[in-house]
């Protein structure tokens, strides 16, 4: 491929890729403005609960996650689980959540009976939740993503990022190439990289 | 003319923030897939002597926090405070203290005047992870009270203005290529499907 096919290409994919995942950019960008400032937000956490108790059957399976998920058949739950640190004897207690919404469950076993108390969050909650909408922490090691959901919104995540790291890549090509320019952006880029490796470096 | 202006902006605002929308977009594939592997902390170090500020057993938020920052300097720690408890019962202090790098827990002993200070070091990915974070929605009374933080944020705050100003510019300068409407159109089209598709299922689905 020349170098003109190559700049062709490499600007139409700068733009392809933009406008693919401008919506995508824009939630992640008023998300993260949201999370940076909730002062801006009153009342962002209120949320509706309702609680009840209901008859179950014995969650059938031989795994916790396969016990869990057959409550949750049961309960007509569904959303990301989460496990407390201890189980009480005779007990399947869990917690499940996705962005609009999550649910404390706790099935006592022998009496099968499901304590349920279910949480409704508001709008604006719900669309902040899915900038960290991941199923996963990296600073707990046990935590892990079990709904298929969450495994195709990281997947969309993931893509955002690769598609961001294409883009800038793919504009500093298209900006070397410019005949004009080059020691403004020169002093630009600096800046930028400057402003990164303070931090990173712990300057501050 | 207007175009000849928004496509000037839209190459040096793209360039200023393009460092940082790679370190967001990068971390993500950490803060997704990553798992913190044990390591990275250090022998404790205990400080004695320490001249501190009266008043932990009274003053709680973002008075307490700003008093701590005085013990910082003396314990050769510096950075965000990212809460701060104070044990009535054995008169002690224990506070975090993070920045992109590392991150320390600073237990006082206020009767004994002194201080003991546990560090962890972060590798890069943390450090890129924990600046994608910060200054974050936790503990809205008390952050910011580092001024690595504050600038952070405004940069923070910058690259997502920015962004959306290149991402504005990028929609004009786009729509000036006649023979490339219709393609990006579609494109728009598939990309805003697929995001309200997918968030619809995650709200809706069974």
């Amino acid at each position: 491929m020349g170098t003109k096919a190559l700049e062709v290409w490499n600007r139409k994919l700068h733009y392809y890729l933009g406008l693919y995942f401008l919506f995508f950019l824009w939630l992640f960008s008023l998300t993260g403005l949201m999370l940076n400032h909730q002062q801006w937000f009153r009342d962002l956490y209120e949320r509706r609960q309702t609680s009840y108790d209901t008859p179950i059957e014995g969650p059938a399976g031989d795994t916790q996650i396969s016990r869990t998920r057959d409550a949750m058949r049961q309960l007509n739950l569904q959303g990301e689980i989460d496990w407390p640190a201890a189980q009480p004897v005779g007990h399947i207690d869990f917690n499940v959540s996705r962005p609009n919404g999550s649910a404390q469950v706790r099935v006592d076993v022998n009496a099968k009976k499901a304590y349920v108390r279910e949480f409704e969050n508001g709008h604006l909650h719900a669309f902040q939740i899915f900038h960290t909408f991941s199923g996963s922490r990296f600073n707990q090691p046990a935590s892990q993503r079990d709904w298929v959901m969450t495994s195709i919104w990281v997947f969309a995540m993931d893509a955002l990022a690769a598609g961001l790291i294409v883009m800038v890549l793919g504009s500093y090509y298209m900006w070397w190439r410019l005949k004009k320019g080059k020691a403004l952006g020169v002093l630009i880029l600096s800046a930028g990289i400057a402003g990164c490796a303070v931090f990173l470096v712990g300057i501050l | 003319m207007l175009y000849r202006w928004l496509r000037d902006l839209h190459l040096y605002f793209g360039l200023f923030i393009s460092p940082f929308i790679l370190l967001f977009a990068a971390s993500v594939f950490y803060l997704n897939h990553g798992k913190l592997s044990p390591g990275g902390e250090r022998p404790a170090d205990t400080y004695r002597d320490l001249t501190i500020p009266d008043g932990f057993d009274r003053v709680k938020g973002r008075e307490a926090v700003d008093r701590a920052e005085a013990i910082l300097p003396q314990v050769d720690v510096a950075g965000g405070r990212g809460f701060l408890r104070y044990v009535p019962e054995y008169h002690h202090l224990i506070f975090p203290v993070s920045r992109a790098g590392s991150e320390a827990t600073v237990d006082v002993d206020l009767d004994a005047r002194t201080a003991t200070v546990k560090r962890r070091s972060m590798n890069l990915w943390e450090s890129l992870s924990y600046l994608h974070k910060i200054p974050g929605p936790h503990n809205v009374a008390i952050r910011g009270n580092w001024i690595g933080t504050q600038a952070w944020r405004v940069l923070a705050d910058a690259t997502i203005y920015l962004a959306l100003f290149v991402s504005l510019s990028g929609i004009y300068l786009w729509w000036a290529i006649k023979a490339e409407r219709w393609t990006g159109l579609t494109l728009l089209a598939a990309g805003a499907t697929t995001l309200f598709g997918l968030i619809f299922a995650i709200l809706h689905g069974n």
